[in-house]
């Protein structure tokens, strides 16, 4: 049963995900990123690679992207989710989805994204763990654009 | 050196506490082996042929004596009381239990190492010139720069999770100590007219299956720009390089794909709306790291010339050292000493614990206490007064660190191969055993001059073949172990790769077919002629009729056996 972490908690998921277009499209539905011009959907899903240069803006004014990832350690979805963020200024809901394991969600918060679906209650309550278990970084990141050297430095 | 301070400290304490963690759900079943394979290799564990194998990082191979000494305990206590020093300036040991890694890691976390990064698809451990910072060649110390991209890179958010690996080296002397021309991005360092440090970057360069020289995409770069810089390449590397195919996924296929010249606008288009980021250097962060690496205050060397003289003129062995392995100093009166690890019947690259305490003893008795490993594989003492190198070589003498090799035939490039390498396809150690022992005689060594012999165990190429004059590479034929020869291969300033010779040598072949190959060298070569410049002026033919309308002496029992 698959678990919502949206900003470090599990909470219960408003959005539904659709693979195909049904006659009616709930409010509250998730699309396919082709499919945005034929509906009213104010949410959408994309694979990692999707060309940010040709939909950035686009998606920028959505309240929910999420980016798939097909497979643990495909990095792409962590280029898009920072170009969404830092390039076209998206202030959505930025939603990790396929294959998100507890030890990637760091990488990907750090990208932006501050919503995650697990497969587990187990795997979510890790997630949480993982994404607390440390507490700097040297270089900036999407929730951090100053890296370590422009704030204080300790001596 | 970099000095570390709490948040650097605190970093390391929690990534060792992460990975202890990982380590704890991995053992509780909770971490499937697909996944925690990617977790621990971005740790430096890999598990081999006969055990697990930690690479610890040896940022731009420098070291102090305490954490020399700490890898002689670790050694000691976790593994078989030795290590190997690696192509990438890192140590690497054979024999560690994985329950017991984050222990090891924790130890090293003590004297501020790590193993982070060692592996994976991520960027790598960067590399520099061995000499940094003391060679007399030297425009630019290289190892601050390697340092601000040691932390740029070190759990970047985005590029820790890239199509494949990914190296990084830099050099800032005359002559290219570093090999830039084959690593994903190579860089440059010099002064301009102005003072200012620059840099050249070359990106695409590489060995493995598909070997590339890196092409130049940016002259002059200014040094504010650095991260900013390989940010926008590792950006467009992420994005486009190819995932659906590991041997195809390195940065070097995309730049020859792309073409250099579209790569690099694409970088350069990336780079033009990332530039003034707040990861752009402020002058007060590059002093402030440049400030770690400044020389010392040099203790002027009494009558160095004329004792040293002296020395070599009595002790003939100990001439034959300082020739070789003796590099020429920055200040007046110093000297940089390579300790070979090049001994006959010691793989290449194996430290004892002994003598890794030795070698930290020896870096404060004649330096201020620092170590660099080349990615020769050998230990470098930056600071030795010329006046004590004789007390230098008859210590290394005595743990087997004073074989008088550097840069000649013997100083062979080697990685672990089938004796260690669950990757390998053959050994490369005994083969390199083999070399040292027939090819032991100094003179006629000496009289080969400088010969870059590289051995890799397959086509990974993590023993260099590609770019050694002479390189030998593993190949499975059928199950038994053959092995290919290229000639013509070139690390360093205008660097080439490899052309392999013909059909492959069985293992007892070897070595009379490189002794064919030097003899041809001999016969053809003309005064003050190198082997690769002999090759470059006859070509390939004169070799290759030598090794084969001739059968090798050692053929039939080859075959027999």
């Amino acid at each position: 049963m698959p678990v919502l972490v949206k900003d470090q908690q599990i909470v219960a998921d408003p959005w539904q995900l659709l693979e195909t277009i049904p006659d009616y499209v709930p409010i509250n539905a998730i699309v396919p990123v082709d499919q945005l011009v034929n509906t009213n959907a104010n949410a959408v899903w994309v694979e990692g690679d999707l060309e940010a240069d040709d939909h950035g803006e686009e998606l920028a004014k959505l309240d929910l992207v999420a980016v798939h990832f097909p497979m643990f350690a495909d990095g792409r979805g962590l280029s898009l989710g920072t170009l969404l963020r830092n390039r076209y200024g998206f202030i959505g809901e930025l939603r990790a989805i396929g294959e998100v394991q507890p030890d990637l969600t760091p990488f990907m918060r750090r990208c932006g994204f501050d919503a995650f679906v697990l497969e587990s209650e187990l795997a979510a309550n890790t997630a949480i763990r993982c994404m607390e278990s440390m507490s700097d970084f040297y270089q900036s990141s999407v929730i951090q654009p100053e890296p370590a050297f422009r704030r204080k430095h300790d001596q | 050196m970099y000095q570390y301070d709490n948040f650097d400290r605190n970093f390391l304490k929690e990534r060792v506490a992460q990975f202890r963690d990982q380590t704890d759900r991995y053992l509780a079943g909770e971490i499937p082996d697909d996944v925690f394979q990617q977790l621990r290799l971005r740790n430096g564990l890999y598990i081999q042929r006969l055990a697990p194998m930690l690479r610890i990082a040896v940022p731009y191979g420098t070291l102090n004596s305490a954490q020399l000494r700490k890898l002689a305990s670790i050694s000691r206590d976790y593994d078989k009381g030795y290590g190997h020093l690696s192509t990438r300036q890192n140590m690497q040991l054979n024999w560690p239990e994985l329950p017991e890694v984050p222990d090891i890691l924790a130890e090293l976390a003590e004297v501020n190492m790590h193993a982070i990064q060692t592996s994976g698809s991520c960027v790598r451990n960067v590399t520099t010139d061995q000499f940094a910072g003391v060679a007399a060649d030297e425009d630019v110390d290289a190892r601050p720069y390697a340092e601000m991209l040691r932390q740029w890179s070190t759990y970047h958010p985005e590029f820790e999770w890239l199509p494949r690996k990914f190296k990084i080296a830099l050099n800032g002397a005359k002559s290219d100590r570093a090999a830039i021309a084959v690593h994903d991005i190579g860089i440059q360092l010099q002064v301009d007219d102005e003072g200012q440090t620059t840099f050249d970057v070359y990106v695409g360069g590489g060995l493995g299956r598909t070997p590339a020289i890196g092409a130049l995409i940016r002259q002059n770069l200014p040094e504010k720009h650095l991260l900013t810089y390989v940010e926008a390449i590792l950006r467009v590397y992420n994005r486009y390089g190819r995932r659906d195919n590991k041997y195809k996924a390195r940065i070097k296929i995309l730049v020859k794909a792309m073409s250099p010249e579209t790569f690099g606008e694409k970088v350069d288009a990336e780079w033009d709306l990332i530039r003034d980021n707040p990861q752009e250097l402020t002058q007060d962060e590059i002093d402030r790291i440049v400030e770690c690496f400044k020389p010392p205050d040099y203790p002027p060397v009494q009558n160095a010339s004329s004792t040293l003289a002296n020395q070599r003129l009595q002790d003939p062995a100990f001439n034959r050292w300082v020739q070789q392995n003796v590099a020429e100093h920055k200040q007046l009166g110093y000297a940089i000493v390579t300790l070979s690890t090049k001994a006959t019947g010691i793989p290449p690259g194996d430290v004892t614990d002994v003598q890794m305490d030795a070698v930290a003893d020896w870096s404060e008795t004649f330096g201020l206490g620092e170590i660099r490993i080349s990615h020769e594989q050998n230990f470098v003492l930056p600071d030795v007064p010329q006046n004590r190198l004789f007390e230098l070589f008859e210590l290394a003498r005595t743990e087997g660190l004073a074989s008088a090799n550097q840069g000649l035939l013997t100083d062979v490039i080697c990685c672990p191969g089938g004796d260690y390498c669950s990757l390998a396809n053959a050994k490369s150690i005994p083969v390199a055993e083999e070399i040292l022992q027939r090819f032991d005689d100094y003179d006629y060594l000496h009289d080969l001059g400088p010969l870059d012999l590289n051995i890799s165990g397959c086509m990974n190429a993590c023993g260099h073949h590609h770019v050694g004059h002479i390189g030998i590479l593993g190949v499975d034929k059928r199950g038994d172990e053959f092995y290919q020869i290229s000639l013509g291969g070139n690390a360093t300033n205008d660097a080439s790769l490899g052309k392999i010779i013909g059909p492959s040598f069985s293992r007892n072949e070897v070595v009379s077919v490189i002794e064919r190959l030097l003899d041809v060298y001999v016969d053809y070569r003309t005064e003050g002629e190198t082997f690769l410049g002999c090759y470059r002026r006859v070509g390939m033919d004169p070799f290759k009729d030598r090794v084969y309308l001739e059968e090798p002496e050692s053929q039939s029992y080859a075959r027999a056996g």
